[in-house]
């Protein structure tokens, strides 16, 4: 367990250094670009196709400017996170690959979940950094607090990097098995960006969509999150907490099993630098 | 010679890239989450139309799931032309670079194949996505000048593949051309008119609309599809597109020869 923890702090501080050691604008900048994107087009069609006269319905605060920009700021903020997860946590292995560094990696008695948390913990403090800016271009948009639920909000933000972290298990699979190099995380973040209510409230979605939305932890993340800053509460939060625990564990269990059984298969065909 | 060049890139990158995940998800993942996004960000208004206007013309009422499905397959038709120069990029990967272009290939056709080859493996995915949504979503489709449609998709493709050209040598250019490319997939989107009619776009910004091709393209082709516009109407788009294809052309010409001689004289073409 100290062993373990060892591991991870120093994972942590190891990428946390790289990251800021090679930072790069031209990078940084582009994570803000797909919620800058939202942002921009939800207050023009807001504000400009629908004058502000067809006021959206469905999403349990009063209507208004306010209310709407704030429930796509909260959404587009919240999914910084996933970026952490896909890109991050579910590309190392294709890293290390690339630069020559798996076999050595893989040689190190360390615990394999050690590591990735490590990598994940990194990955979320980048992702905190990220987080507030999109808050703050939201101010912009027209962001308001409605009301702040501290305990609430720290769960969301817990629960959901835990359940991300199962996932971002299995996309490191999937990269490291079919030595991907975009195609997972990115598929992944589309499946993220329509189906867990970014841009509007899961129940307007069709049926087929709903239940998609069900199966992914950031639909509650972020509804948990928006109860926290907006007050929606249409859904009972401890609903949404069930559901991340259950659905985090789910994954991550998934995602070890998957690991292991992966490192395993790579060790005995000798796929780990060549294949 | 260059025809040969050309009709060689392409069906290689055809042989390379027609079954792989890579096409997958950029012709047919991507257009299908797009154009759900799209589709879901327009719910919260409980709109079933959009009203579609260009220059001084009567706006036109275009069905809303067809305004945002024609938006996202024209949209990935222009980032599969983006990702046409990450063939250079796999090229450079692959440690293959320097030898392609010491071959005595002409560079443009190089290019051209690359775009050409991108521009089939989406064609096929493109009509599959027309036919189930007309099938399935029961899409508006309003046609009645079948030339203005068939011009308006024809050069639509012509000018953006021109303009990925231009935008192939970047790579060749820079190790950073891919995220230079990546940098410009969302301001597109926003600027070209893709998720919002172009008359709501704000004033400051229409300008920087007008130089995409994407613009016009969209215009022309959600008129002539949706709207049932003649050629006459579509004029001024289709007019703005034939200049802009041949002005991109001009362009990658010029750029791959520099981008070359740059990387050449400073021995950056696998490492730096």
């Amino acid at each position: 367990m100290n062993h373990s923890l060892r591991v991870i702090a120093s994972t942590a501080k190891v990428n946390l250094v790289m990251t800021w050691r090679f930072f790069s604008w031209t990078g940084f900048a582009l994570r803000f670009f797909t919620p800058l994107m939202t942002l921009g087009a939800a207050w023009t069609l807001y504000n400009a196709v629908y004058e502000g006269q067809k006021l959206p319905t469905g999403f349990g605060v009063a209507g208004g400017s306010s209310g709407y920009l704030s429930f796509i700021t909260v959404g587009n903020a919240f999914y910084v996170f996933v970026f952490a997860a896909a890109f991050v946590v579910g590309r190392v292995m294709f890293w290390e690959r690339a630069t020559g560094t798996i076999e050595a990696t893989f040689m190190t008695p360390m615990s394999r979940l050690a590591y990735m948390s490590g990598i994940m913990v990194a990955a979320a403090i980048n992702s905190l950094i990220d987080f507030t800016a999109v808050f703050t271009l939201g101010l912009a948009f027209g962001f308001q607090i409605a009301f702040f639920n501290a305990p609430m909000f720290l769960a969301s933000l817990v629960l959901t990097a835990f359940a991300l972290f199962g996932i971002g298990l299995i996309t490191n699979a999937v990269t490291l098995t079919f030595r991907d190099r975009t195609t997972t995380a990115n598929s992944l973040m589309i499946l993220f960006m329509v189906f867990c209510g970014l841009v509007c409230p899961v129940g307007l979605m069709p049926p087929w969509a709903q239940w998609i939305s069900k199966a992914l932890p950031l639909t509650y993340g972020i509804e948990l999150m928006r109860s926290s800053l907006l007050g929606t509460g249409t859904i009972d939060p401890m609903y949404d907490v069930a559901a991340l625990l259950i659905l985090g564990t789910i994954y991550f269990v998934i995602g070890a099993v998957t690991l292991a059984q992966i490192e395993k298969n790579l060790r005995k065909k000798a796929l780990f630098s060549v294949f | 010679m260059f025809a040969r060049v050309a009709f060689a890139e392409a069906v290689k990158s055809l042989k390379v890239y027609f079954f792989s995940s890579r096409t997958l998800f950029w012709a047919l993942a991507l257009p299908l989450g797009n154009g759900l996004y799209l589709y879901f960000l327009y719910l919260p208004f409980a709109a079933t139309t959009v009203d579609l206007q260009f220059g001084a013309a009567m706006p036109t009422k275009i069905d809303l799931v067809g305004f945002t499905i024609i938006g996202q397959l024209l949209y990935s038709f222009f980032t599969m032309m983006l990702l046409a120069g990450a063939s250079f990029d796999a090229e450079r990967w692959q440690g293959t670079l320097e030898v392609l272009l010491l071959s005595p290939a002409n560079r443009l056709a190089l290019l051209l194949g690359g775009a050409l080859a991108n521009a089939v493996n989406y064609m096929w995915m493109l009509i599959a996505l027309v036919l189930s949504w007309v099938a399935f979503i029961h899409v508006g489709i309003f046609v009645t000048d079948l030339l203005a449609l068939s011009v308006s998709l024809v050069l639509s493709y012509a000018a953006m593949i021109a303009l990925g050209m231009c935008l192939e040598t970047l790579e060749i250019y820079s190790r950073r051309g891919s995220i230079f490319t990546a940098w410009l997939q969302e301001p597109v989107t926003f600027l070209s008119g893709q998720i919002f009619p172009l008359q709501k776009m704000p004033t400051f910004l229409l300008p920087l609309s007008y130089l995409l091709p994407l613009t016009f393209g969209l215009m022309a082709v959600r008129l002539t599809l949706l709207g049932g516009a003649s050629i006459y109407a579509v004029t001024m788009p289709l007019a703005a597109l034939a200049s802009m294809t041949i002005i991109f052309l001009v362009l990658a010409g010029l750029f791959v020869n520099y981008a070359e001689r740059k990387a050449k004289a400073n021995a950056t073409l696998t490492q730096f």
